[in-house]
């Protein structure tokens, strides 16, 4: 185990800056997701800590080392690829027996550390198949079990499970949760789904054009996304962006007025989650419009309304029904955060959320 | 009927062709066996005798000493150039080094020289050396011919092989060269046999080098060939005989590379 510090790095790719000057402290034991759209530079970032990739200036750090030009074996990481990076000529005992052979260990003392390991992802039952042989799914455990056998100081994990159907991820991302919790073992892992980091991160940080522009915990990321980029990209459905103006303590835009607590001005985004709307049944509702589309997810129905330009998500009950183009009104739930964006520079214009962005 | 009609056509046009291929290959394994007098003749009605194949390893064609040469000559010039050529392969594959792809380009532009163009100064060479007529200079030249050429070859099987399992073995705590050793190269065994029985091929069948720099000692059997033409005439049939013993190991690895290159070692290495 140990702490991770990134100070002022930097990645250039000749004139293509990837990565700007940045820096990042993962805490001893944490379980940090690097997330982000594809391209954003958290896979950089992430084989920068590895190892496989140079740093073009600052510093990395792990457990207090400088390590900027230790080779990945001298730095005492694993690392799980997002294609498994397995050894096809070998069988599944060598695979995960392999990090152990290179550090010298006796025989028989890998042998038993194998079968603990194996039997931990439940793969004891297929240790002299080859890779060919497996399933995903095996495959994946095969690459957790080749990272944790050795116990290293750090896990680094590259979209470790994009490549499995929907209902095994669920799965294998639970057991991935509960070996950190087990292990306690400090991890990295990078991933475009918002979802794997909103369940697994004890902080996410949130990545675009290989900047960091949110590090928080995911609660916060979710409550008090620090700009628009980060509004947008987390939730499921994502957030509703409305923009307009606020005229008189009022936030208006075309079938929308809302009272919110920011002074005057124009160029205002509204952010309003799905499942903070309710649909009412009242003329006078701060969002109107027409009914647009249904679509029923089993738990609830997402309903959508448009007016001018903007559609308006809300997440309404299950048995909810009315006819397209029907007049339709929503409030936000009482209580409900309501956020504020600037619509040209895109950061929170109202409250505190600036305290969670990062440096 | 049309149909019909194609479908025959296809097929006489392969025959056609696997004739006008397979009939001197067929000439020469017949010949090989038959008596001076039946050389000439295209009948398939002749006595076969295995006297021409004793005749050419007996003096004075000596053809033992020449598949001594040859197999010594192409055996040293494989275990020589595959190995550099593998690890120059990685490297090109591997490596983003500033002027990686002129270099690379330098390599295979040796390819294209004409053989006739180079091979009075490599006599002039060897001459001044004092190694005409030797193994040695022969099998300096082929390393020479063959080396680009199975680097290029390898490049493209290590080109194939996906970096995860490289990057993987890195950081499981692999060195550079114990990655080569114990991921690439098992990774690209298909891939390096093909290009070492293709590079022992090359060797086995250069003639023109051959001819100018040997002369006695150091024949190799495609030179050896040339030896059958003599004032009595052509001796087809003891000819034909040394040509089956060029062809047959050939052919043998030709069959073992076809065996290899169906077999896809990379399978299974990601998704």
């Amino acid at each position: 185990m140990a702490e991770i510090r990134l100070v002022d790095i930097e990645k250039k790719y000749g004139n293509f800056l990837a990565v700007p000057k940045q820096s990042l402290t993962i805490v001893d034991g944490e379980f940090l997701v690097l997330l982000g759209p594809s391209g954003c530079g958290k896979t950089t970032t992430m084989r920068m800590i590895a190892g496989l990739e140079d740093i073009t200036s600052g510093d990395i750090l792990i457990g207090g080392d400088r390590v900027n030009d230790k080779p990945p074996k001298d730095r005492d990481i694993a690392m799980v690829f997002q294609n498994y990076g397995l050894y096809p000529h070998m069988t599944v005992r060598q695979n995960i027996e392999y990090p152990l052979k290179l550090r010298g260990m006796a025989k028989a003392d890998r042998a038993a550390r194998v079968q603990e390991t194996a039997e931990k992802v439940e793969l004891d039952a297929l240790l002299d198949r080859r890779p060919s042989e497996l399933s995903g799914g095996q495959r994946q455990r095969v690459a957790l079990a080749r990272a944790i056998v050795r116990k290293p100081r750090i896990f680094l994990m590259d979209e470790p499970l994009s490549n499995l159907d929907a209902k095994l991820r669920v799965t294998m991302r639970a057991e991935l949760k509960h070996l950190h919790h087990e292990l306690g073992v400090t991890t990295v892992y990078v991933t475009h789904d918002q979802m794997e980091a909103m369940t697994l991160a004890s902080r996410v940080a949130v990545m675009r054009e290989g900047r960091i522009v949110q590090l928080d915990t995911p609660k916060r990321i979710y409550s008090e996304p620090a700009d628009l980029f980060v509004a947008g990209f987390i939730g499921s459905p994502s957030m509703n962006l409305i923009e307009g103006a606020i005229r008189g303590g009022v936030f208006t835009a075309q079938g929308v007025s809302l009272p919110v607590t920011v002074s005057d001005r124009d160029d205002v985004v509204l952010g309003v989650r799905p499942e903070d709307l309710e649909i009412i049944q009242r003329d006078e509702a701060p969002i109107q419009g027409r009914l647009y589309a249904l679509e029923l997810t089993g738990d609830s129905t997402l309903v959508t309304l448009r007016t001018g330009k903007a559609s308006v998500c809300a997440r309404g009950p299950a048995d909810f029904e009315a006819e397209i183009n029907a007049p339709c009104h929503f409030a936000p739930k009482p209580g409900v955060r309501i956020h504020l964006f600037d619509r040209t520079s895109g950061q929170r214009i109202d409250g505190d959320a600036a305290q969670g962005t990062a440096a | 009927m049309r149909r019909l009609f194609a479908w025959w056509g296809e097929r006489a046009l392969l025959a056609l062709v696997s004739v006008i291929v397979l009939f001197p290959i067929a000439w020469m394994f017949l010949t090989a066996f038959k008596r001076p007098r039946d050389a000439y003749s295209l009948s398939l009605d002749f006595e076969p005798t295995l006297q021409n194949f004793a005749t050419v390893f007996a003096d004075p064609w000596n053809l033992g000493d020449m598949v001594l040469n040859s197999v010594i000559v192409a055996t040293v010039t494989v275990l020589i150039a595959v190995p550099c050529a593998s690890l120059a392969a990685y490297s090109f594959s591997r490596f983003r080094v500033k002027g990686r792809k002129f270099l690379f380009f330098l390599i295979l532009s040796t390819q294209f020289i004409p053989a006739v163009v180079i091979v009075l100064p490599f006599f002039l060479m060897f001459r001044t050396l004092g190694l005409l007529d030797t193994r040695v200079a022969l099998i300096v030249v082929n390393l020479a011919i063959v080396t680009p050429f199975v680097i290029w070859m390898i490049k493209g099987f290590i080109d194939a092989i996906p970096t995860d399992s490289e990057e993987a073995a890195m950081i499981d705590g692999a060195s550079r060269l114990r990655v080569i050793k114990d991921i690439v190269l098992p990774m690209a065994a298909p891939g390096i046999l093909t290009s070492s029985i293709f590079c022992f091929i090359l060797t086995w069948n250069e003639f023109l080098f051959a001819l100018i720099l040997t002369r006695r000692d150091a024949v190799t059997l495609p030179v050896g060939l040339v030896s059958f033409r003599t004032e009595r005439g052509d001796l087809w049939e003891l000819m034909s005989a040394a040509g089956v013993m060029i062809t047959v190991p050939i052919f043998i690895m030709a069959l073992l590379i076809q065996k290899h290159f169906t077999r896809g070692m990379t399978a299974g290495a990601v998704k």
